[in-house]
């Protein structure tokens, strides 16, 4: 009785082992991306296309940029994903960890079609691509503000006091965000205590950690002007609320979602074409209607109505954008946060 | 001997294995990290720049205040409610609805509930809203960013844990002790001054020590209630994990907290003693 079973299972597990080396492609790969409509963006513009073009099946690792990393380090010697989507700054310290594979122009040949801003090396090899921009810029609420904001200094003015929000340092556009402000005021490079001098008199309503706080401030009026991501913003005047977002003339800070290859992956041949799907016009074009990402692709065309509401504005393009050092910023991170909490976060 | 220990022993073994596996094994790590600069070599600066630092001592006073102040509104309201339910609720179903009502909101997140009183407590929020209406204030009072709309939000969060573990010690108190203390001529107050109450006491001091613990822990209900404008303890833990990268210094951060808490919870312990036995 049991023999046969026996020799059954034997068969099984024999056929199991041999089918992968048996075939010319995996049967999946697993990417890692964000949760919330950004992921459901991520699988309707990338994975769904990529599944239907090359029969690879995509399995989806959910988890924001800063838990992607801490996975990464962990499977380190023997990696579950083929492919992880992290955040500007983030991206770094992956490279730092040395989690990533270089990126083959040969086995992604759309690179060549990719904005140089978004192609970051490391001497000379790729490490990671861009595959689009937000940026933090100015929300209002378009009943309340009655003239339209033009510069990040309106936010001090009488008027709005106690109704104001920018990130704090929980959240990933806070520590550049004070950098960006010591930027734009002139203050001398490395020395933030005029700029937090400033951001102390700053009469906010809170100080948001995450983007879901700042999209509750200004939907429930705490918050009538102040920053927020264009992503969040958009989402919130899609749903019929009064709010407005502009790039002020002294521009604004912004970053991007990019796509990295693990290194030590044994699937190393469909995660690179899964990239090149990732960086094809028609997913950097969806994945701008879906989420207001600004393409990180040349010659994506949008329709109008996206368009302004990409990171850089109605005219703008990626040379409006403040992209900033992160090896700076993450060397200066430390210090950021605790003068933060020492000067704007207690009473 | 031997024959009746080894069956004790595996049936052990898995509750001990998970012990190991998802308490000890993490809080280690934690306990390593902290002890070792991000090279690896033992050292005991991160504790030395917590402790001989003023800033840390001023957020722990403003932690443990806020922590102490939700344990002491959540008495003077759950005892109260606790004794509503076990002693004054004679019809079951209604008693059963009230039990529902109390226990139902600890299944939905923190967060969503958190969110929730960030509607509330806003300045056009529900709460200011109807304060102006009723004449009471003028302009709309401000919660959000203050200690205040801490906790609120916390002792609506905590509350059912002390109303269970009061109802709990008091369902047991034996009517019979009761009608002994009235029969030898003892007035009602008097009988839960000297029975009652000192018999639903330990009810009372496991269900505050639970509502402290969880309180001073907290970090979404402090985080999304203070607006950035207030720091408790945990948010500077989150931060070096999150936006610092610096586990050996959030790991001294987390084990100050822990071993300032217990000693705080084993002094409350030893002082409520006496009054026990």
């Amino acid at each position: 009785m049991t023999r046969p079973i026996r020799l059954a299972a034997a068969m099984l597990a024999t056929t199991l082992l041999t089918a992968p080396a048996l075939a010319q492609q995996p049967s999946s790969i697993t990417v890692a991306w964000y949760g919330g409509n950004w992921g459901d963006a991520f699988k309707a513009c990338v994975a769904e296309p990529f599944s239907k073009a090359t029969g690879i099946a995509v399995n989806a690792e959910i988890g924001t940029s800063t838990v992607t990393l801490a996975k990464l380090q962990q499977q380190k010697a023997a990696p579950t994903i083929d492919v992880a989507w992290m955040d500007g700054g983030i991206s770094e310290l992956a490279l730092a960890a040395e989690v990533t594979d270089t990126l083959d122009p040969a086995a992604i040949p759309n690179l060549a079609n990719t904005l140089p801003e978004a192609i970051y090396k490391n001497g000379a090899t790729t490490y990671a691509v861009g595959t689009g921009y937000y940026s933090l810029g100015l929300t209002y609420n378009t009943q309340k503000v009655k003239a339209v904001p033009t510069s990040w200094n309106d936010l001090w003015k009488p008027e709005f006091e106690d109704a104001v929000t920018i990130p704090s340092p929980a959240n990933s556009s806070g520590v550049p965000f004070v950098m960006f402000l010591s930027k734009i005021w002139g203050h001398p490079a490395g020395d933030l205590s005029s700029t937090f001098k400033k951001i102390k008199e700053l009469k906010a309503a809170l100080f948001f950690d995450s983007s879901g706080a700042a999209t509750n401030a200004y939907q429930s009026g705490e918050a009538i002007i102040g920053a927020h991501f264009n992503v969040g913003a958009w989402d919130l005047a899609d749903k019929g609320l009064p709010i407005g977002f502009v790039v002020p003339k002294e521009g604004a800070w912004a970053t991007d979602a990019r796509l990295h290859l693990v290194k030590g992956t044994s699937k190393k041949e469909a995660a690179a074409k899964f990239i090149n799907q990732a960086l094809t016009p028609e997913a950097s074009g969806c994945l701008a209607e879906k989420l207001y990402l600004g393409p990180s692709v040349k010659n994506v065309a949008v329709k109008p109505e996206t368009a302004r509401k990409l990171p850089w504005g109605e005219t703008g393009s990626v040379k409006n954008l403040q992209l900033f050092d992160w090896a700076e910023i993450n060397g200066l991170r430390s210090r950021v946060v605790d003068d933060w909490n020492r000067q704007i976060a207690r009473k | 001997m031997s024959g009746t220990l080894r069956p004790v022993l595996l049936l052990c073994a898995l509750p001990a294995a998970f012990f190991v596996a998802f308490f000890l094994a993490p809080m280690a790590v934690v306990l390593i990290a902290s002890l070792t600069t991000a090279a690896g070599q033992p050292t005991f600066a991160h504790y030395l720049r917590i402790l001989a630092d003023t800033y840390h001592w001023d957020v722990l006073w403003v932690t443990f205040r806020i922590g102490a102040l939700t344990t002491l509104v959540c008495v003077l309201i759950g005892y109260p409610l606790a004794w509503y339910l076990v002693r004054i609720v004679k019809w079951r179903p209604w008693r059963r609805f009230c039990v529902i009502l109390l226990v139902v909101p600890l299944f939905t997140s923190n967060i969503v509930r958190s969110f929730g009183w960030m509607v509330l407590l806003g300045r056009n929020g529900l709460v200011n809203d109807g304060l102006i209406g009723l004449g009471l204030i003028e302009r709309p009072m401000r919660f959000l960013g203050t200690e205040l709309g801490i906790l609120i939000g916390l002792v609506y969060i905590l509350l059912p844990f002390i109303v269970l573990a009061v109802g709990n010690a008091l369902a047991k108190v034996d009517p019979a002790l009761e009608h002994a203390s009235a029969d030898l001529g003892a007035t009602p107050a008097g009988t839960f001054r000297t029975i009652i109450f000192p018999l639903s006491l330990p009810g009372l001091m496991a269900g505050a020590v639970m509502v402290f613990m969880l309180a001073v822990s907290a970090y979404v209900t402090p985080a999304l209630l203070s607006g950035g404008r207030i720091t408790v303890f945990s948010m500077l833990i989150f931060q070096q994990y999150s936006s610092v990268f610096d586990f050996n210094y959030g790991g001294a951060l987390s084990i100050t907290m822990l071993v300032l808490t217990l000693a705080l919870v084993a002094i409350a312990g030893r002082l409520s003693e006496p009054r026990r036995a």
